[in-house]
């Protein structure tokens, strides 16, 4: 069994707005599919191949095997993977290895990777500048990075002015002395840093030992970041799971908070920047919040989760059922993309919800309140649009085929589920199922990473028992939903 | 914990006695009110908070100051009101003046408490994240008020429980404030707990924020090694600037022209009493918030 796609991004050719490239992640896997047809796989599936490409850039041979979480020599897998302006380069970050990858992409869709770079604390969201030099990584520590897309040979290493993440520790000194009056648990600190320098040195972090800089941070995860210009000045937009979506200067002076656009009262987990300089985001609220961002003003609310429940309530194809009370349903909003191609005066998005078999289309600005709803085989993952040269819309849309249509924990008994599925935009506004766009998919539909199908056995819900399927499918379940955990849990307290 | 019990209710026995009577004038005392030195800033304490500085119940911490008296907008009334009454809902809670002084992690409110008479005309807000010393400094707050009522002494002074360093933007406006206090703030001697420090570079742009131009950040500790952590973190910050000598240190045996807040804050908090008594260190460093430049 594959595992699906958990990521898509597609980019139309240069030259020539007939030719476009879709870019998949399948697990540990990156697949490129080309409207010519061509298909390409990285890392290549030759062993000694993958291992020659890593030297090349001075990484010793077999270190990502090492990293691989799981004994079946799986490398890490990647979490998003967004592309330059131009379509040139392709950056995906890694999960268990923190890592930002940067691949060049020829136009075969040909991948060679470029650099990688393991960030100290786990990245949640990354986007370049408009001017596609610079990669801004938003982490789950809360902290926002810049880091050239291509590191250029006299880029100082590591060593910015800004962080000394290390204190110089050859000259150990004592945080305080014994006169310092505070608590007896610090006093116990202060005897432990004693007894620590009698020890020698601890052993620290590895240090990031390529050009970073830290712009700003919140204290609280992030979960999303924009970066938007408008004339000559450039913004940078970050969302955390407490509610905020800040607003910022950006560089070089992005320690300057421009306002806050507040009003949310569940985590955020999305952002999305509208050609009409609008913000939609969304996350854990029953409503997708639309935003005067510049102003910090809210301008309308979309009614997610309702639109959500009645297309769940219409679907008896689902597991499990529904519960009797609506009250226990919640949307967790796992994506949000601006629909290209429409005339210049309307906006409208897709949105994605968790564990949901359908995609919602909501126009923006419009005030008309009713969506469009997109019925699909499985949960969404992820979209990815082709937009044709005589302005037609398609859709390539990841879906989920480890778990049953309408739940995360759930396995599906059939097999052979489909992993994509295709929809075009026809001229009454519709969506409509693309059996030609799909036909040019049948090499990216063919290609991931491969699963332990006992992984993928047997009705139960995920967690039961210890054995390496388990954690298999424990593991498969971490990578496609991760939203819904944001959740505050109430009682967690103190 | 076979004390624990005991002292649980023990305390709230005390509590529920100070509160049969609104008009009980007496202070309430400390030792009912003692919590652990620690809080962990990151965790998601079970706290209230306002979707926005706008939502901000203010007229209940300085009823004096409300925009609206109570008899006007009765509770009862308040409930009724829905989504299109937000506007409404606003009036009811605001305040006739903003709070302009913010002590941050301000513990047993000495500052707050050495303050209030000194700036009557001026708001000033408490912030504790632990929930039992918040409750002490609101029933002196509330004791206070009562014994002074013929003068409407210490309305001017409210304290809440809140962890500012996720939240300050909830309660403040851009450029609201023009002091905010750090005193004696956990010194996080770990070094894998920095970033829980009150002091951080990237949190330097919240203060900053609600900070208007010309306003001061006043810090003060007795851990060194705190200090110099932040100072430099708020000279490498382009927002801030370290003040003159003269306002931290003053000048001469008496300290002649040395700010009133810091003097305050040198002998007046609780901490700072402390170390007074151990004979220990004290480390003043306040910061100005500079204009922010041109923007192309």
């Amino acid at each position: 069994m594959i595992f699906p796609y958990q990521c898509l991004v597609a980019r139309t050719d240069s030259d020539d707005s007939n030719k476009w490239t879709v870019f998949g992640a399948s697990g540990s896997k990156l697949v490129a599919q080309s409207s010519t047809g061509a298909t390409s796989v990285w890392p290549q599936q030759d062993e000694q191949q993958q291992q020659i490409v890593s030297a090349e850039h001075g990484e010793p041979p077999g270190k990502r095997i090492k990293l691989s979480p799981a004994p079946t020599e799986r490398g890490p897998n990647f979490s998003s993977i967004i592309l330059s302006s131009n379509g040139e380069y392709l950056i995906g970050v890694t999960g268990e290895d923190k890592c930002i990858r940067v691949f060049q992409v020829d136009k075969e869709g040909q991948f060679q990777q470029l650099s990688e770079r393991c960030m100290s604390r786990k990245p949640s969201s990354i986007t370049l500048t408009s001017d596609d030099f610079t990669i801004l990584c938003a982490d789950k520590f809360g902290d926002v990075y810049a880091l050239p897309l291509i590191p250029s040979p006299n880029d100082e290493p590591a060593e910015n002015p800004v962080v000394t993440e290390q204190p110089v520790d050859k000259d150990f000194t004592p945080s305080a002395t014994v006169l310092t009056v505070h608590s007896g648990r610090n006093r116990r600190t202060l005897e432990e840093q004693l007894k620590q320098k009698a020890k020698g040195p601890l052993k620290t972090k590895e240090a990031m030992t390529f050009k970073h800089d830290l712009l700003l941070g919140h204290v609280s995860m992030l979960t999303d970041l924009a970066y938007a210009k408008k004339g000559n000045r450039s913004y940078i937009i970050t969302a955390d799971r407490d509610e905020h979506i800040r607003i910022s200067r950006g560089v070089p002076q992005a320690h300057i908070i421009e306002g806050f656009c507040l009003g949310h009262e569940e985590f955020i987990s999305r952002l999305c920047l509208t050609p009409l300089k609008l913000l939609v985001s969304g996350g854990g609220d029953a409503c997708l919040y639309v935003w005067d961002w510049q102003n910090y003003r809210l301008v309308e609310r979309l009614p997610l989760r309702d639109t959500a429940l009645q297309h769940r309530k219409a679907r008896s194809d689902l597991s499990p059922s529904l519960p009797d009370n609506d009250q226990g349903f919640k949307v967790a909003v796992s994506g949000i993309w601006n629909i290209p191609g429409l005339d210049a005066l309307t906006n409208a998005v897709l949105v994605a919800c968790e564990g949901l078999p359908a995609l919602f289309e909501f126009e923006i600005g419009s005030n008309a309140k009713s969506a469009t709803t997109i019925s699909l085989n499985g949960n969404a993952l992820d979209v990815a649009f082709i937009k044709g040269s005589d302005n037609s819309c398609s859709i390539v849309v990841s879906i989920d085929n480890i778990h049953k249509a309408g739940s995360t924990t759930l396995v599906r008994k059939d097999k052979i589920a489909a992993r994509l599925q295709y929809f075009s935009k026809q001229t009454d506004g519709q969506w409509q199922e693309d059996e030609i766009v799909g036909k040019v998919f049948v090499g990216f539909a063919g290609q991931g990473s491969l699963m332990d199908d006992e992984a993928t056995n047997g009705d139960t819900p995920i967690g039961n028992g210890a054995d390496q399927a388990s954690s298999e499918k424990k593991s498969a379940r971490d990578i496609l939903y991760s939203v819904e955990n944001l959740r505050k849990r109430p009682g967690a307290e103190e | 914990m076979p004390h624990a019990p005991a002292k649980r209710q023990k305390r709230e026995e005390y509590k529920n006695s100070l509160h049969t009577n609104e008009q009980n004038a007496a202070l309430p005392k400390k030792k009912f009110y003692r919590q652990r030195a620690h809080a962990n800033p990151f965790s998601d304490h079970s706290l209230t908070y306002p979707k926005s500085p706008a939502d901000m119940d203010w007229a209940t911490l300085y009823p004096a100051y409300a925009s609206r008296k109570k008899e006007q907008a009765p509770n009862e009334g308040l409930q009724i009101l829905n989504d299109n009454d937000e506007e409404e809902q606003r009036n009811a809670i605001a305040i006739s003046k903003d709070v302009k002084i913010a002590d941050i992690g301000c513990g047993f409110g000495g500052l707050l408490f050495a303050m209030a008479p000194k700036f009557p005309d001026t708001l000033i807000l408490g912030m504790e994240i632990r929930t039992s010393v918040t409750e002490y400094v609101q029933e002196k707050i509330r004791a206070l008020r009562v014994q002074n009522a013929s003068t409407n002494g210490y309305q001017n002074v409210s304290c809440i429980r809140a962890n500012t360093m996720k939240f300050l933007p909830n309660f403040f406006q851009k450029a609201q404030l023009a002091k905010i206090f750090l005193c004696f703030p956990d010194p996080h001697f770990k070094q894998r707990k920095h970033k829980a420090r009150i002091v951080s570079y990237t949190l330097n742009s919240e203060y900053a924020y609600v900070l208007r131009p010309g306003g001061v950040v006043y810090t003060i500790t007795d851990v060194r090694d705190l200090h110099e952590w932040m100072k430099e973190h708020f000279e490498k910050h382009p927002s801030f600037e370290r003040v003159e000598n003269e306002f931290e240190d003053g000048e001469g045996e008496d300290g002649t022209g040395m700010d009133e807040c810091v003097k305050i804050m040198r002998t007046e908090t609780e901490e700072g009493k402390k170390v007074e008594r151990n004979k220990g260190m004290k480390f003043v460093a306040c910061f100005r918030r500079v204009e922010d430049p041109a923007w192309p």
